[in-house]
């Protein structure tokens, strides 16, 4: 309060006058379930804001602090607008899943999407997953083989040599390369629609830079899933080690298994 | 469940979390676009201001306190129906039926001092606008002055100045009578 001497008297006079106003009130249950309405009426047609943007630049941190959302939206060009369509779907599909269980209530706090990878980054670590599940369609191939199975270019990085075997899976939509020690490179078609999705708690993802492309560092072991394409089905795969993330030339890029980030980005800058 | 908790649950899309932390507020938000002139619309503007609270909880900063923040909202939705409406916010708030039972082993000295409070509340919504802000936060509302700056969106200093200038001028109004 301001202590100013001679305007004591009056402040405790205009504190004890707004105690005695009579302010008409609506019983706040009504006021929370009228407010609950408008929102779930709203989530049918809007993405829900309350998760951040949902474009492919990602943020360090699940907040950035400070930062002013003034809630406009984009301007709303058709393909703009697929896109807020393909988004949303993903969201309810997460909400739908993390809200069955107290815990999933509260795991996930920001998705973030990146390289068609959406991350669900969470305040606490996620329990891993103990099983191991193959992608949709996951087959062995003969690495001469696996342009033709493929819409992309396939890349491989040459500081690890040759793979020890290279699997295609979904009618072609993945592209997996395994060396000893569980390293491995994922590669799939950049389209908007994430691809697959990670979990994940403390620590938060690092930048990192692959040349001039910006990428992801994820240091510690998360569970790892597919999104399946056509119905959004989830397929939790298995708990994936440290990763690298990234996009080049409209191809997505996945490497999993290096212990350090210098090392990550060293094979990662290879890719040929 | 804190504020806290409850904010992080709406985060994640759980709505009633989000419900639990409209109920809690509902009052002072209803309050505090009263007072800063909503008037009749008072409902509407507290409703829109929690939907909006809602689509911005992205971006609050939860190592900040949630009723500032929330206020400031409603206080800039109240802006923006006034606003629309093309004229002046109006204090219409009157005193509550307590104003008049405060001494009940007293009726003429409860009679002076509703008289004293009708007058003064009539001189609070004669202040310009800036001033009358400033003091509706200040002692209505009970904010402190960094509250004040954060709902008003105004300066620390423009807060101290206006509220300054509210008091001087109530008490040249009223404040001659003071016991």
């Amino acid at each position: 309060m301001n202590s100013r001497e001679p305007f004591d008297d009056l402040e405790a006079e205009l504190l004890a006058l707004g105690d005695l106003l009579d302010v008409p009130t609506p019983p706040p249950a009504d006021v929370a379930s009228a407010v609950r309405a408008r929102l779930e009426a709203e989530a049918h047609d809007t993405p829900d804001p309350a998760h951040g943007p949902f474009d492919a630049s990602v943020r360090p941190h699940p907040r950035a602090p400070g930062r002013r959302d003034d809630g406009r939206r984009p301007p709303a060009g058709r393909g703009r607008r697929a896109r807020w369509k393909i988004v949303t779907a993903v969201v309810l599909v997460v909400i739908a899943i993390t809200a069955a269980t107290p815990q999933g209530r509260a795991a996930v706090v920001r998705i973030l999407r990146f390289a068609g990878i959406e991350l669900r980054v969470g305040e606490t670590t996620p329990p891993p997953v103990t099983t191991t599940a193959p992608m949709p369609g996951e087959h062995t191939v003969q690495p001469d083989k696996v342009s033709g199975q493929v819409k992309f270019q396939v890349k491989t990085v040459k500081a690890l040599g040759d793979p020890k075997s290279v699997t295609v899976a979904d009618n072609g939509r993945v592209v997996s390369m395994f060396w000893p020690d569980g390293v491995r490179l994922d590669q799939f078609d950049g389209s908007l629609d994430p691809v697959i999705f990670k979990k994940l708690g403390p620590p938060w993802p690092d930048y990192a830079r692959v040349g001039l492309h910006e990428a992801w560092w994820i240091p510690g072991k998360h569970p790892l899933g597919y999104i399946v394409r056509q119905d959004g089905t989830e397929v939790p795969l298995r708990q994936a080690g440290p990763t690298l993330i990234w996009q080049q030339d409209a191809v997505n890029y996945r490497l999993e298994g290096l212990r350090t980030k210098e090392e990550a980005v060293r094979v990662a800058t290879s890719l040929q | 469940m804190n504020d806290d908790e409850a904010i992080e649950r709406s985060l994640a899309g759980d709505l009633a979390a989000y419900e639990a932390l409209v109920a809690r507020y509902s009052a002072l938000a209803h309050r505090t676009a009263s007072m800063l002139g909503a008037g009749d619309e008072a409902e509407d503007v507290v409703q829109e201001a929690f939907v909006k609270a809602f689509r911005h909880l992205a971006s609050f900063r939860r190592d900040a306190p949630f009723r500032p923040w929330l206020l400031r909202i409603v206080a800039n939705e109240t802006h923006n129906l006034t606003r629309s409406r093309g004229r002046r916010s109006e204090l219409t708030l009157r005193l509550g039926a307590t104003a008049s039972v405060a001494a009940p082993d007293d009726p003429e000295g409860a009679a002076v001092a509703t008289d004293r409070r009708s007058r003064l509340l009539e001189a609070v919504r004669r202040l310009p606008d800036r001033e009358r802000q400033a003091v509706v936060c200040r002692y209505f509302l009970q904010l402190s002055e960094a509250e004040t700056a954060q709902v008003l969106d105004w300066p620390v200093g423009t807060v101290k100045s206006s509220t300054h200038r509210g008091l001087a001028r109530l008490r040249e109004e009223v404040g001659n009578e003071l016991a």
